[in-house]
């Protein structure tokens, strides 16, 4: 009799315990980005949507954001933590404009992203970033990151929701993972891709990926950044964009060296 | 900085360490950093008194906001006349939902904000906040307290007009700081319920893309008042009691409380539900 | 630790003119641990239907002599070879009837449809189930395994209709090959089935072994 109301006493401990509802600090609100690097342009694109579980947020909320005339960031993950990154990020630049009179060069904003994401290295910002954009050297650049920091420079990179679906295919199409020249032909080289095929193989990428993620869809915005002196007739020419698209030359942010931003927007299915 | 070592030893006046070069504030020290708390520090680690959700509507003169009269206290309908519609300055209007102490913390807050800004504009001419501005402040706030993991927990909408874009605002922003805006907008069950009702009407007649014509006073209220009746008859933590806020550039205006025309005749046919069988 | 990614292994089938594709990687691991290169999940039934079982290996074995016996069963009962819709079926039945304790495989199902009088030109057919037996039956590419989103994804962008043998051949190749790459509990291996109304294309292919 003891036992047994020992037994049920622990029971009912186990049971009865009141259930932890401790405070979660962060969240995924879904969608996706993705960024192209070419020999004298990057490609930096994301959806619009935002969601919370199976709710959409609202169909359009940035992830794509213009740093300076000759770089592009994109963050995804826990919208909140993006935000208020992307923040951090752009005053750090405007210090640095201050102090420096020049923007800085991407490979530092490169460098002081990851400084920024280990700083909260054990309260991370929950988030994904790419960056895109022209080199000194006047090469195309991406730098993908991991949320603590952990940066590489790439030919090209997806990454959040629908990683899993896009990055396999950006191996095959863009590194040639998997293929080989005819015998005698020039062998493939990444990173060289015309623009109007990187701009065909981002839209195809992210009509998958809608197609197949519930997280993904709404609208796309590809931003274009060209090495200074390129021409951009290949971008806004006649009759150069697939139908339903739409293409902006973005204003210079700081003095205007001769790169030039472009976005190019376009509806994505909202189911 | 003078390195010379005839300089070694002698501290700098502030003027001399001023370093022009310097982009981020580094070297500055904490002074919170060696602080003790002298008791338990308490945060809000859940909802206690709390309101259900709320409504955000655009429209062709302004904002609309919805809210019920009721703060519950877990299932019990505890105060049956709070108003969760709070104006902010002449052209701004909350809406809020959640934890109705950290609301009332929030007012609190805001109004005394508000207070210095009204006084500034008195002797100065100083510009009224935007919307915009009070819903940035309000992202900041909740950010930085989730950020401490002691949230404010409300989930608010944040409705207005701006007077120099002559256009409105309508916002979100929640107890993780999280931020958007959309023509339409719900919170809690709302975003279940009543979300997918008003995109369905305001897409109805303004497009998928917004940009047709907008809902008129009339019609978005009538819109107002059926979702809050259908939230009415499915939320348990609802009351047929509510309140309309219109923001115009006219100006904020908070209607008297009011009740949706609900049917049950329904139910008396209804079996084999609760205690009740056949 | 999930049994569906105990042993790790997918399997894709891809339908084109007049011909089905299936292919299946060969690894068979223990988690991370790789054991074997050369275990396929991808069998025939007969030179017109092939069927594909990634899992759980010891219930891929098992399975596959279960419905060896029932398609026997068939053979020796109806006298005439099973068609790919109803062996879908049987497939699904037998899953079901396992609810409560299922297999723990994702079938995939490619066939050409003998021409009967009622129809005299059928349609290439493919079908996939769950692990207990919910058919769906894609027009386009069907994939299972634990490099599902990674196949989903290049499939997505490299299949399109009405493809000749050896066209489906490389797609359904470049796609198997790109997605195993990126999944690490699949790879070390692959092997290519091209059924057309004449002969079945049988491939192996080189890939990376990390």
């Amino acid at each position: 009799m003891a036992m047994h109301a020992e037994r049920s006493a622990a029971l009912h401990e186990l049971t009865s315990a009141p259930i932890q509802h401790a405070f979660n600090p962060y969240e995924d609100n879904g969608g996706t980005i993705l960024a192209i690097a070419g020999k004298d342009f990057s490609v930096i694109a994301g959806d619009t949507r935002q969601s919370q579980g199976y709710s959409i947020q609202t169909r359009y909320a940035r992830k794509v954001w213009q740093l300076t005339d000759r770089a592009v960031l994109a963050t995804n993950g826990f919208a909140a933590d993006g935000n208020n990154f992307v923040k951090k990020v752009k005053q750090r630049l405007e210090w640095y404009e201050h102090a420096h009179h020049k923007q800085m060069p991407l490979k530092s904003i490169a460098r002081m992203i990851q400084t920024i994401l280990y700083g909260k290295r054990f309260f991370p910002y929950y988030v994904y970033n790419i960056l895109g954009g022209i080199e000194e050297d006047g090469t195309g650049a991406v730098y993908s990151y991991d949320p603590v920091g952990t940066y590489e420079r790439e030919s090209c990179r997806a990454a959040g929701a629908a990683q899993s679906i896009l990055q396999p295919f950006l191996d095959n199409q863009i590194y040639f993972k998997n293929q080989t020249p005819e015998p005698g032909a020039e062998p493939f080289i990444p990173g060289n891709l015309p623009l109007s095929t990187v701009l065909a193989l981002v839209v195809d990428s992210f009509t998958s990926a809608t197609e197949r993620h519930i997280e993904v869809g709404d609208g796309l915005e590809v931003y274009v950044v060209m090495k200074k002196g390129r021409p951009t007739d290949d971008l806004v020419g006649e009759g150069k964009l697939a139908p339903g698209m739409a293409v902006e030359e973005l204003d210079a942010l700081g003095e205007g060296d001769g790169e030039k931003t472009f976005l190019v927007t376009r509806s994505l299915k909202r189911d | 900085m003078n390195q010379h070592p005839a300089m070694w030893g002698h501290p700098m006046t502030p003027h001399q360490a001023f370093n022009a070069h310097t982009a981020f504030p580094l070297a500055t020290p904490n002074p919170m950093r060696n602080q003790h708390a002298s008791s338990p520090v308490s945060h809000t680690q859940q909802p206690l008194v709390t309101g259900t959700s709320v409504l955000g509507l655009k429209y062709k003169d302004g904002v609309m906001l919805a809210a019920d009269n009721l703060a519950s206290y877990g299932s019990l309908a505890r105060f049956r006349d709070i108003q969760r519609l709070h104006p902010l300055g002449n052209h701004t209007c909350l809406a809020v939902s959640g934890d109705m102490s950290d609301y009332q913390y929030l007012k609190k807050e805001l109004d005394g904000l508000l207070r210095e800004e009204e006084a500034l504009s008195l002797s100065d001419s100083h510009p009224a906040l935007h919307p915009s501005q009070i819903y940035a402040f309000l992202a900041n706030l909740f950010y930085a307290r989730r950020s401490k993991v002691n949230p404010i927990w409300n989930a608010i909408l944040v409705g207005g007009w701006d007077a120099t874009k002559e256009e409105s605002f309508l916002g979100y922003v929640d107890l993780l700081g999280t931020t958007y805006s959309s023509p339409t907008l719900a919170t809690g069950f709302g975003s279940h319920i009543a979300q997918p009702l008003l995109r369905e009407a305001f897409e109805k007649k303004a497009g998928i893309d917004g940009k047709g014509e907008l809902l008129t006073a009339e019609e978005a209220e009538a819109l107002l008042n059926e979702c809050m009746k259908v939230l009415f008859y499915r939320d348990a933590r609802s009351l047929n009691k509510y309140q309309i806020a219109t923001v115009t550039k006219e100006g904020v205006q908070i209607s008297e409380s009011k009740s949706a025309e609900t049917q049950w005749g329904f139910a008396e046919a209804l079996r084999g539900y609760g205690a009740q069988q056949q | 630790m999930s049994i569906m990614e105990y042993n790790g292994g997918s399997v894709v089938a891809m339908v084109g003119k007049d011909c089905v594709a299936i292919a299946t990687d060969m690894r068979l691991g223990q988690q991370s641990i790789g054991v074997a290169h050369n275990f396929e999940k991808v069998f025939p039934i007969n030179d017109k239907l092939y069927y594909g079982l990634p899992g759980l290996a010891s219930d891929v074995y098992s399975l596959r002599e279960h419905l060896r016996f029932r398609v026997n069963m068939y053979r020796m009962k109806e006298e005439r070879e099973i068609t790919p819709k109803t062996f879908t079926h049987l497939l699904s039945s037998t899953l079901y009837e396992k609810r409560f304790g299922p297999w723990f495989l994702e079938p995939v199902v490619a066939g050409l449809p003998a021409p009967t009088e009622m129809e005299p030109h059928p349609k290439p057919f493919i079908s996939t189930m769950d692990t207990i037996g919910c058919i769906t039956t894609p027009k386009d590419f069907a994939v299972a395994g634990t490099a599902t989103d990674k196949l989903y994804g290049v499939a997505e962008g490299l299949w399109e209709p009405d493809l000749e043998p050896e066209d489906l051949f490389e797609t359904i190749s470049q796609t198997l090959l790109n997605a195993v790459d990126r999944d690490a509990l699949s790879g070390w291996g692959a092997v290519v089935h091209v059924i057309t109304h004449d002969k079945v294309i049988t491939r192996t292919l080189r890939s990376r072994m990390d």
